[in-house]
């Protein structure tokens, strides 16, 4: 068997089941075995979500959700990238940190959320905080087992050839890091992705989360849909877009293991 | 026997990670720079279930909390010691324990029917080509949707009772356990199916008796994060479906701005997280003993 035909092969094993689940949906929405009140035909779906795509306060409460994603995933990637880099340059740092995030990384962050609701308020702060708290610990934990694997010769040289210990941890191991560094980014801005719409689910007044609670207590089922496609449709989009970026960061590191 | 073979199992790749929300320490053999090997050692000897350092982790978070407490100087942020006292009234009062049971019962429900379907189905994948070309694009589709925003979907469809809130923590758990399954039955060593094979064992009893085994370190990794997820996926379920449960009670007191009780509450949620995970790393221990410990930490979400 040749390998294009293999690769032929899995390509229609793969579309397979989800060819099949929407088929099963337009079944069972156009014979009427399930009332369009509670799942409307995937095709009505379809229309709304191209419809809500060119509405403008669709998108201003897609452009909401995006900021915070966007303000919580950088604040977390630089709070995590700095703290894993300092826990892996200082063995007090380590030794500090570590009882520390065993502790608050198998914690349900989004406990957290009302308490960030009574603290920073119903506005952008409270969500961007959970999501820096939900998005900050992949990326840490990333950085700091991607420093400790540096191979220690990068280092030697570098601090042979007389730059300082802190330098060293940002312009040698931070780059030698960098794809376990960035894998850790990519799990978080899913993470980030998700985290925010279910904040504003939670407790808001705007965003593409509340624009489903808003579609669920008027019982409009298409609206539903709508904006969970969305945020999904995001989340592999964002994912799609930083697996590019990563690539083209990594251009020159060896192929990872 | 089975223990001599499964010791020498290549742990599998951890790089791909794929974004399951998980993170394994690369091989413990491997040089690490600067002084190596005392740092090395100093984190491994940290690593491990240390009993008074999470201890002095958790007083420094409440010493942080109380500094940040008396900085702001807020109604809604009470201090740290109100709300321990706050603690033995809220779990003496019947109500909020029978929420909290209800809440585990829920969660122990759907983590188990996920932890059923998910390995038999993650190591077929491992196993079968075909089973893995057909599902690996269905999980990559299914992997950024929050579960917890199906909830009120769910609830047209299941009503508002106990199958609802169980099917939304069945699919939070569900694909951690499925990858890690996957990963490890993929990373089992061919000679020894081979050697089953040669014995005269069938393809189905193989895959219990040799893949299943050899998976199990990697496949405890992805429950472990199924657990933390399935906790996550309930108080979120609950938070936004506010019916009953430990979710409920946290956004009751909050509607009626009692602060002490909010925080107690998010005390509980807390403890009951940590307490899963150090219960389930002394079952892992006591399974798994055999295999390269996993690094301690895991970081999940929805």
């Amino acid at each position: 068997m040749t390998a294009a035909r293999a690769r032929l092969i899995d390509v229609a094993a793969g579309t397979a089941p989800l060819a099949l689940i929407v088929t099963l949906w337009f079944a069972l929405a156009t014979f009427g075995l399930a009332p369009a009140a509670l799942l409307p035909a995937p095709q009505t779906v379809l229309l709304r979500l191209c419809a809500l795509l060119a509405d403008a306060q669709f998108l201003s409460q897609c452009a909401v959700t995006l900021f915070r994603l966007f303000a919580g995933f950088a604040l977390a990637a630089v709070l995590g990238i700095t703290i894993g880099i300092a826990a892996a340059g200082s063995r007090a740092v380590g030794t500090a940190l570590t009882p520390l995030v065993r502790v608050l990384a198998p914690l349900p962050k989004i406990a957290l959320y009302p308490a960030f609701v009574l603290t920073l308020g119903f506005e952008h702060a409270s969500k961007i905080a959970l999501v820096v708290c939900d998005a900050v610990f992949p990326i840490l934990l990333a950085t700091y087992q991607g420093a400790m694997a540096v191979e220690p010769k990068l280092v030697w040289s570098a601090r042979a050839a007389g730059v300082s210990h802190a330098r060293c941890l940002f312009s040698v191991v931070l780059r030698a890091a960098l794809p376990t560094v960035l894998t850790g980014c990519r799990i978080s801005l899913i993470i980030a992705c998700i985290v925010v719409f279910l904040a504003e689910m939670i407790t808001s007044t705007d965003g593409l989360g509340h624009v489903l609670v808003r579609a669920a207590r008027n019982f409009q089922t298409v609206d539903m849909f709508v904006p969970i496609i969305v945020i999904s449709l995001l989340g592999l989009l964002l994912n799609a877009g930083f697996n590019m970026l990563r690539g083209r960061l990594l251009i020159g590191y060896p192929e990872e293991s | 026997m089975a223990g001599d073979m499964q010791a020498r199992i290549p742990s599998p790749p951890t790089s791909d990670l794929s974004g399951f929300g998980q993170l394994k320490a690369t091989s413990l053999g491997k040089p690490r720079f600067a002084r190596s090997e005392a740092r090395a050692l100093a984190a491994r000897s940290l690593a491990p279930i240390p009993g008074l350092a999470p201890l002095l982790a958790c007083l420094a978070l409440l010493l942080a909390w109380d500094v940040a407490a008396r900085l702001v100087a807020i109604d809604s942020l009470p201090s740290p010691w109100s709300v321990l006292n706050e603690l033995p009234k809220l779990l003496s009062d019947r109500e909020v324990l029978l929420n909290i049971l209800d809440s585990l019962r829920r969660m122990a429900t759907g983590f188990a029917l996920a932890v059923l379907f998910s390995i038999p189905l993650g190591l077929s994948m491992g196993r079968s080509r075909l089973v893995a070309a057909s599902c690996n694009p269905l999980m990559m589709v299914i992997y950024p949707v929050p579960k917890a925003a199906l909830m009120p979907i769910i609830m047209l469809w299941l009503g508002v009772g106990e199958a609802a809130k169980i099917l939304v923590i069945f699919l939070g758990v569900s694909l951690p356990v499925i990858y890690h399954s996957y990963q490890g039955a993929r990373a089992v060593e061919e000679k020894m199916l081979w050697s089953a094979a040669a014995m005269g064992m069938e393809a189905r009893t193989r895959l219990m008796r040799v893949v299943l085994p050899a998976a199990l370190p990697e496949i405890m990794v992805g429950a472990r994060t199924g657990l933390v997820l399935a906790l996550i996926t309930m108080v979120t379920s609950e938070m936004i479906a506010r019916q009953s449960g430990i979710g409920n009670v946290l956004f009751n007191a909050l509607d009626m701005a009692q602060y002490q009780p909010v925080y107690a509450a998010i005390v509980v949620i807390g403890m009951i997280g940590l307490l899963l995970d150090v219960a389930f790393e002394k079952l892992r221990g006591k399974l798994v003993s055999w295999a390269e410990p996993a690094f301690p930490i895991i970081a999940g979400s929805t």
